[in-house]
């Protein structure tokens, strides 16, 4: 099978699907090839803050204009993407009053608008703070679904003759006499393969640009770091928290719908695939989450998970991932091929623009950009996750943690036509609670062969990789009620059900 | 004045209660709630490091649980249970001589080594064809994953309008229901072979029921066993609490115990939390028998596991980040090895307490679902701190 295009983009995260909607706006054929789902490598491995920028402040003056420019285009054009929560920078006993100062002014000059707080207005605001607090400063930081916003840049391009092709592992880029001239890709659960044809390739994998970028036979220095977040069962805040200081492990409370993200830690790997978590970085995050908000170190987590941030190398610097500039490179590989590296999520329709206007010039064409001013399309069809439209269908629940019930499931697997669990986790919150899909994923791929969309021959294969994989995320973080959960479901799975191997 | 408080409702305190009760001693059980046992498939695994029951027993380490009863009280254990249940309306069947596998829902196979009457057809159920009957909208039951895994086998599904298994257990004991389904049974056309049905065949006479079905469609009939709740671990714990009750016990059920009191090297009393008025409960003998984590009997912090009632010192097995191993399917997470280490007579190793007995799964180095020793330990620690405890008091 193969398909004709005329940009190919490697990659499903932000800038991937920014850069579909981008092209698709500017009437640019194009074609989208991601390995997993949207948002599966740093994109939906991030805390999911749309930064004010102040976080860069005093380090990367550029970084923080670009944040705060783009923050605020986004509130606009993401509306349901975007919870304007506000943020606090927390100043702690102990931490340095020349960093404030220096906080006030960078940002001051970047163009981010802050307000000093005195620790009873700071506790007004957010009473889980440490009540030993200095003083907070407000930002305009806020948090935003990275998972919502690749699905609403894509829908543009959908709906524009864009193909977007998920579940599609690259695995040879073609080359003739020397030039990339299309890739083939294999569909993860059939092994098909397609061999997709196009002028220009991109290449915005992220963590995995250097492995794709040497499949088109160019090399691209890449410096991995990875950085791992914990999830609480509730919202321990309403507003972003951040750690008045330089940038450090644990700085980050993020409230994102009905839980708390925290993070990070900075860790340099090798591999962008083997992510393993430390318990000990779990127990990092917790205590430095705990200085800020004292509920945290008390709080159920119910899960941990790490990204790895791309970022390019700096030349002969040394130092952790966070002293590398978060700045942007397109790189010509001038053999079809284009690298798009570094970044952050909250810059990501800046880099697909800077991206597409580099295609618009090689194909000699004019329009210009307009993904700023256009309101994101397909957001009126997101209700989001109220609680009344989740009880109205409480008929047959499906996941009880998140309150998924029969019908919303069987109309996410119709109208997707899904194969992948994984898909109906992400657009249901199926699976996202406190059990971690324990209980649901077991019934909703029970209700997808019943619906014929997976053989049950396979779909035990598919709950035994999820279940592994799920166990990578739980097991840094098990203690408390937590630990007590996992018991139970270990006692289902290979006791119940019988499905462990012998030791 | 009581004799003996049992802290605990599961497997191992009604056992120790229902014995204790059974010689005339004034026993009493305090359980916060309904415990694990009902969640779990309500067969009494025993021991399978492969071949029979005991085959495995002398791999057990030193201080496994089983070592410290000995063979023959496991026996014993699994004796009284066999004696119990054969004067209720759910006999259970098998011997410690041998493992039987039942089907699961995921059409695996399970080895345990007693199960109710409900499930004995399921032994040898893959020699020939097998026709599982499932309920439009059950929501944990599947039968497809069953029939997928089994070459001879199909399924047939009846709309009994409700989508738990206990909401159809419920049905099954009004009689209309029951002859509703066995017309629509006998009226499928099923080759011959075994029926298997998910267990929701009533709470109180899921045997009679099963024959009833059986008889009517000339087929041999068996459950199996669901995801929690379970309806076999619920009859059985109800059995087994009646039995107690029937012996003269007393229950406390559904309050935390907020404090205890100790003097010396005794036990005097525990107060329960309850609404209103704490219960303040006095006991010549106390017997901790509030199980795992599960069910709240240790509690790991993100540095080490308490042990809840007493603050008794539990065995942990390293730091946190060794508790877990990283296969999710590989039985034998250090973490199963945590709980409460004692001595020849049952009673807390290192602590002065003379009165406290301990058993079931809180008992350290179990490993249970590495051994799949669960009910069986159960009865076996049960039977056993509570002869220590009949042999201090009497």
């Amino acid at each position: 099978m193969s398909i004709k295009t005329d940009v190919i983009i490697i990659g499903g995260g932000a800038t991937g699907c920014g850069i579909a909607r981008d092209l698709a706006l500017r009437g640019v054929a194009h074609c989208l090839v991601e390995r997993g789902d949207f948002a599966s490598g740093a994109t939906g491995a991030c805390h999911g803050l749309l930064h004010s920028g102040g976080r860069y402040a005093v380090k990367d003056p550029e970084a923080a204009r670009e944040c705060i420019t783009e923050n605020q285009i986004l509130r606009r054009i993401a509306r349901k993407c975007v919870e304007t929560t506000g943020g606090l920078f927390v100043r702690l006993p102990g931490d340095s009053k020349r960093y404030r100062d220096e906080f006030l002014k960078s940002c001051d000059d970047a163009g981010i608008a802050t307000a000093v707080l005195s620790p009873s207005k700071a506790l007004d605001l957010v009473p889980g703070l440490n009540p030993s607090l200095e003083e907070a400063i407000t930002v305009p930081d806020c948090s935003i679904d990275p998972f919502r916003l690749c699905m609403l840049n894509t829908y543009t391009s959908r709906h524009r003759g864009g193909s977007i092709l998920t579940h599609h592992e690259v695995i040879e880029v073609v080359k003739e006499k020397g030039v990339c001239v299309g890739v083939k890709a294999r569909e993860r659960l059939t092994s098909q393969v397609k061999e997709i044809r196009a002028r220009i390739i991109i290449n915005a994998t992220g963590a995995w640009g250097d492995r794709v970028a040497r499949m088109g036979g160019a090399v691209v220095p890449m410096s991995l770091s990875k950085g791992s977040l914990v999830i609480t069962n509730h919202r321990l805040t309403s507003m972003v928290i951040n750690r008045l200081r330089p940038p450090s492990d644990g700085d980050i409370i993020v409230p994102n719908e009905a839980v708390c993200l925290a993070g990070t830690t900075s860790i340099p790997v090798n591999d962008p695939d083997i992510l393993e978590i430390d318990p000990a970085e779990v127990d990092i995050v917790t205590t430095q989450a705990e200085q800020m908000v004292p509920a945290f170190g008390s709080t159920r987590l119910i899960r941990a998970y790490t990204g790895v941030r791309p970022l390019l190398k700096a030349s002969t610097r040394g130092g952790d991932g966070r002293s590398i500039s978060r700045g942007f490179q397109i790189i010509d590989h001038e053999n079809g091929m284009y690298s798009i590296l570094g970044g952050k999520l909250t810059t990501y329709r800046l880099m697909a623009e800077k991206m597409v206007d580099v295609v618009m010039g090689r194909f000699g064409l004019k329009t210009s950009c307009r993904t700023a001013e256009l309101p994101l399309e397909g957001q009126d069809e997101l209700s989001g996750y109220p609680l009344t439209k989740r009880l109205a269908s409480l008929d047959s629940i499906v996941c009880e943690c998140e309150l998924v019930g029969r019908s919303t499931v069987e109309h996410a697997i119709n109208t997707m036509g899904t194969q992948y669990v994984g898909d109906i986790q992400h657009r249901t919150r199926l699976g996202m609670g406190p059990c971690q899909g324990g209980f649901c994923t077991y019934r909703a791929l029970g209700i997808m062969q019943e619906l014929g969309r997976v053989s049950p021959e396979v779909s035990v294969s598919i709950l035994k990789e999820f279940l592994q994989r799920r166990f990578k995320g739980i097991r840094p973080a098990l203690w408390g009620d937590q630990l007590r959960e996992e018991q139970l479901i270990e006692s289902i799975y290979l006791g119940i059900l019988s499905m462990g191997g012998r030791p | 004045m009581l004799d003996v408080v049992v802290i605990g409702g599961g497997m191992s305190g009604l056992t120790a209660a229902i014995h204790l009760a059974g010689a005339g001693l004034k026993t009493a059980i305090i359980s916060r709630g309904d415990p694990v046992c009902c969640l779990s498939t309500g067969c009494i695994d025993v021991l399978d490091l492969g071949g029979r029951p005991m085959d495995g027993y002398g791999a057990l380490p030193e201080g496994h649980p089983y070592r410290l009863v000995g063979k023959r009280g496991i026996e014993d254990g699994l004796r009284m249970l066999k004696d119990i249940m054969a004067s209720s309306p759910i006999p259970y069947t098998g011997t410690i001589r041998a493992n039987r596998e039942i089907l699961t829902p995921i059409g695996t196979f399970k080895t345990t080594c007693l199960v109710p009457r409900t499930m004995e057809a399921s032994q040898g159920c893959r020699d020939e064809y097998l026709h599982v009957i499932s309920f439009a909208g059950l929501k944990d039951f599947y039968p497809s994953y069953i029939t997928s895994r089994l070459p001879d086998t199909g399924f047939s599904l009846f709309d009994a309008g409700c989508s738990s298994t206990l909401a159809l257990a419920a049905r099954f004991e009004e009689q209309g229901f029951l002859d509703e389904f066995c017309s629509w049974l006998s009226s499928i056309e099923i080759p011959p072979g075994r029926v298997a049905i998910p267990a929701v065949l009533g709470l109180k006479n899921p045997v009679a029921v099963m024959e009833e079905i059986s008889s009517r469609i000339g087929r041999t009939l068996f459950e199996i066993p669901t995801l929690p709740p379970s309806l076999p671990g619920m009859r059985l714990f109800r059995t087994l609490k009646t039995a107690f009750q029937e012996r003269g016990g007393e229950v406390y059920w559904g309050n935390p115990i907020s404090s205890v009191e100790i003097r010396g090297a005794t036990v005097e009393a525990v107060t329960l939390a309850a609404s209103g008025r704490p219960t303040r409960v006095q006991g010549r003998a106390f017997i901790l028998a509030t199980g795992s984590f599960v069910s709240g009997g240790l509690y790991a912090t993100r540095e080490s596991v308490r042990e809840p009632v007493f603050n008794l010192a539990v065995r942990v097995p390293g730091a946190r980040k060794d508790w877990f191993l990283h296969d999710f399917f590989m039985p034998g997470h250090p973490i199963e090895g945590a709980g409460i280490e004692v001595d020849a007579s049952f009673r807390p190793a290192g602590s002065s307490l003379e009165n406290l007995f301990v058993c079931g799964s809180i008992l350290a180095n179990s490993e249970i679902m590495k051994n799949r020793c669960g009910h069986g330990m159960a009865l076996a620690t049960g039977l056993k701190a509570a002869r220590q405890c009949e042999r201090m008091l009497v």
